[in-house]
């Protein structure tokens, strides 16, 4: 795009490839059964990869505003089922909250990051906004899936306490708070972490991409910190969102506690 | 005791539980009726269900239904918060939340249910001390109906800890406890380093200052020794004497203190006089 990138051509790829099969025969002769695995994923990851870019390229050529919003739905609905599958022990019918609070934040991420920060032109630039929202996914996925499956475990454990509660007058989210305190904070620790080790210890990836790409690093960095700061708060937004919808799934109507085989 | 002063009347409780695909009923159509000041033992063999028709009783138990009545007022005018306010269900197991002794027994004065409904009027919601329960009416009067929304938006706000530190005093505390013959009790202490039978009374302790006008006292007294089960049944009939109606399960031998025995066996309640009527 600059000019000054270096591409990758065929034979960039097929060594990649070869050090994860060179890996992986390692692994196998050492017994450590994972090589299989690791060469499948490569594989799928090259293809998706692949896949993507070609689907961003799509987008970014026809620059439609319609089309940018059909490919962030697909990646939505796509976020929901990773969610779900990645989160253990909880009920069924929970992907319409999912959904919903996905949805939300990713709609604050697009009118607050790219409408009053960066303000492209046409304002849904589908080379910004499509992996903005990837990125923000990403992210909020592997926090709701934490946090869910936190919440139910927490619930779980603090069966006694919480009928205690219950018995002394709690309202049910009275009751639920010190689990839903312990999910957020469990779900956000990988982003509070990157944000405080990114620049010592990383360099995030974003940011590398712009560097090699040959932009100009301090731009760069300005880019990463925008977006790391949305994402931190926004994840933090969706997990709230999240439990208010959810927590009442460990109760009855009457605020009485739900066993997990009821709920 | 007459029967038209009943302070708490229950009519068809029955309780069903899924087992195995099946649903198996452990009792049905229940009566029971409880006056002030009255202290009734529930006894019957385990598995009878004595704790789900106490749990029923607080309407804290998923599996159960009936109706209810405090004071001639039905429950379902309540919400589950007062209602449970004034019909206390004491579990067996003493769960004790908090860093120290103190804030194990504060944390129900944390709650919205107290904390958000005696704004400025800190004095009488908990003043009296458990032993000599002057009864609710002059406390803080019936609150009865559905709590607004702003009111509860406002309540996730609050900082509700500083408000339960008025409400009930660590000095407060201190008399109670030593009123109740807990001396031994240190209030700085974290809850892990108690005893059992120091555990049991601090559970009991902590009920106690809510004032409710029915406790439901869930074997308490189980795993205690001879002199902790008598400490533990002394507290509870002063808090009778001072008019709180009081229904113990127990496993123990009769102590001489229950008006009234009445037995869960195979889905039947059975009554018979206590030792001391």
């Amino acid at each position: 795009m600059t000019g000054n990138a270096y591409d990758i051509d065929i034979w960039g790829l097929l060594v990649a490839l070869a050090m994860v099969a060179v890996a992986a025969g390692i692994s196998e002769l050492m017994r450590i059964n994972i090589g299989k695995t690791l060469l499948w994923s490569a594989c799928r990851a090259l293809l998706q990869l692949c896949a993507m870019g070609f689907i961003i390229g799509y987008v970014i050529r026809a620059n439609n505003v319609f089309l940018v919003f059909a490919v962030i739905a697909v990646m939505l609905v796509a976020a929901v089922q990773i969610t779900l599958s990645r989160a253990k022990g909880v009920p069924k019918g929970l992907a319409g909250p999912v959904l919903l609070s996905l949805t939300i934040t990713m709609l604050l991420m697009i009118s607050l990051v790219t409408e009053l920060v960066v303000r492209p032109h046409p304002w849904y630039a589908p080379q910004l906004v499509v992996p903005l929202t990837g990125m923000l996914l990403g992210n909020t996925v592997s926090a709701l899936a934490v946090g869910l499956s936190r919440f139910y475990e927490s619930m779980n454990e603090r069966r006694d306490e919480i009928d205690t509660l219950l018995a002394l007058g709690s309202t049910a989210w009275e009751a639920a708070r010190p689990s839903i305190v312990s999910s957020i904070r469990l779900g956000l620790l990988p982003t509070t972490a990157t944000l405080a080790s990114c620049g010592i210890v990383t360099i995030p990836g974003m940011m590398a991409g712009q560097v090699i790409a040959g932009g100009d690093p301090l731009e760069a960095a300005k880019y990463q910190f925008v977006v790391f700061a949305a994402i931190a708060a926004l994840t933090l937004v969706a997990d709230s969102l999240i439990m208010a919808m959810v927590y009442r799934t460990c109760f009855t109507a009457d605020d009485q506690y739900k066993p997990p085989e009821m709920r | 005791m007459s029967n038209t002063e009943k302070v708490f009347t229950a009519n068809g409780v029955t309780c069903i539980v899924p087992a195995q695909g099946e649903r198996r009923t452990i009792f049905e159509n229940l009566e029971f009726a409880i006056a002030p000041g009255e202290i009734v033992d529930l006894v019957g063999p385990s598995g009878s269900g004595k704790s789900s028709l106490l749990t029923a009783f607080a309407r804290l138990n998923p599996h159960t239904t009936g109706s209810f009545a405090l004071d001639g007022h039905d429950s379902g005018k309540f919400t589950p918060q007062q209602w449970r306010h004034e019909v206390a269900y004491l579990p067996q197991k003493p769960i004790l939340p908090g860093e120290t002794v103190a804030e194990a027994i504060r944390l129900p004065f944390t709650l919205a249910i107290r904390a958000g409904a005696v704004e400025g009027d800190s004095q009488d919601g908990a003043a009296t001390a458990a032993g000599a329960t002057t009864a609710a009416d002059t406390a803080a009067p019936h609150r009865i109906g559905k709590v607004g929304l702003g009111r509860r938006f406002v309540a996730l706000f609050r900082n509700n800890d500083q408000q339960a530190r008025k409400l009930l005093t660590d000095q407060k505390i201190r008399m109670t406890l030593d009123a109740m013959g807990c001396e031994d009790i240190d209030l700085d202490r974290p809850p892990h380093d108690l005893s059992g039978g120091q555990a049991a009374r601090v559970s009991l302790a902590r009920t106690l200052l809510t004032e409710p006008k029915v406790l439901l006292a869930d074997e308490v007294d189980a795993g205690l020794d001879d002199e902790n089960a008598e400490k533990v049944a002394d507290i509870m009939a002063a808090a009778a004497s001072g008019g709180m109606a009081i229904i113990r399960i127990r496993h123990r031998p009769p102590d001489g203190r229950a008006f009234r025995i009445v037995t869960l066996a195979n889905g039947i309640l059975s009554e018979q006089a206590g030792k001391q009527a």
